[in-house]
């Protein structure tokens, strides 16, 4: 499916607000888990560690190609918006130049 | 909820999930450290009797720091021929060990095994001593096991 790139800047906002939720609640709700399961024998602090190794590796690897995937995005968006800018600046000048033109004329 | 509620909440969430990454990181760094550690360091054993004359007991002497509580659940020897040729179980202790030594500093410990039966023969050995624990630190349990190689044995050949 074909997202304009504002579409697209609204994903990554939402994207982020996603991450900045996960990065908030997923240690608290890991570590108060951890420590009910522990306490009441469910599972022994080298599950919780594995895991939690497993968890943060998971993490990292999605947030990693993310990453990546996002600065990709918005160095092409900078890009497309600077060569924008540029021939908008042409532009003007092009009419600038034929408004003094026809200054000159009359 | 207004705009000041909003932003002590976020706040408190953010202090609350760095303090819980931290102590996360901790545990998760002191249980590995827990994990990996031997149970004696700087540790030496040796038979204080050698060669071991007729109806006499092996006698052991070790020295070694812990440092985490640990309380040892098995012990026993393995006494290898020096020609690689047999081997004997040594695992009747005449004299027992000191179970559960202070960790922390360097303490001496004795005990005394039985010489086996088939090892009348006597002969020069190597023993290997090998002691399995429970060790505990801060909310960590974990079972461990350290072996201590190449301790000369000498036996004098034994009546039967």
């Amino acid at each position: 499916m074909y997202m304009n790139d504002l579409d697209k800047s609204k994903l990554i906002t939402t994207q982020v607000d996603r991450w900045d939720l996960y990065a908030r609640l997923t240690p608290t709700v890991f570590l108060v888990t951890c420590v009910l399961l522990i306490v009441y024998g469910v599972i022994d602090f080298e599950t919780a560690f594995y895991v939690g190794v497993g968890m943060f590796a998971v993490t990292a690897v999605v947030w990693w190609w993310w990453a990546i995937f996002t600065i990709r995005h918005l160095v092409i968006l900078l890009n497309r918006a600077s060569k924008n800018l540029v021939e908008v600046a042409g532009e003007v000048k092009e009419v600038s130049r034929e408004i003094e033109q026809l200054k000159n004329e009359s | 909820m207004n705009l000041k509620q909003y932003a002590m909440i976020k706040a408190a969430t953010n202090v609350i999930s760095g303090l819980s990454m931290i102590t996360l990181i901790a545990l998760g760094v002191s249980y590995l450290s827990f994990k990996n550690a031997f149970v004696f360091q700087d540790i030496n054993i040796e038979i204080t009797n050698n060669p071991i004359t007729q109806e006499k007991d092996i006698e052991f002497a070790m020295i070694g720091s812990k440092k985490f509580e640990c309380n040892s659940t098995k012990v026993y020897g393995v006494a290898y021929a020096e020609d690689g040729s047999h081997s004997h179980k040594l695992d009747s202790f005449t004299k027992q060990y000191i179970r559960n030594t202070r960790p922390g500093e360097a303490i001496p410990n004795s005990w005394s095994m039985e010489v086996p039966f088939d090892l009348h023969e006597g002969g020069r050995y190597r023993v290997s001593m090998t002691g399995e624990f429970v060790c505990n630190y801060l909310i960590f349990t974990q079972h461990k096991s350290q072996t201590f190689d190449n301790i000369l044995l000498i036996v004098d050949p034994r009546n039967k």
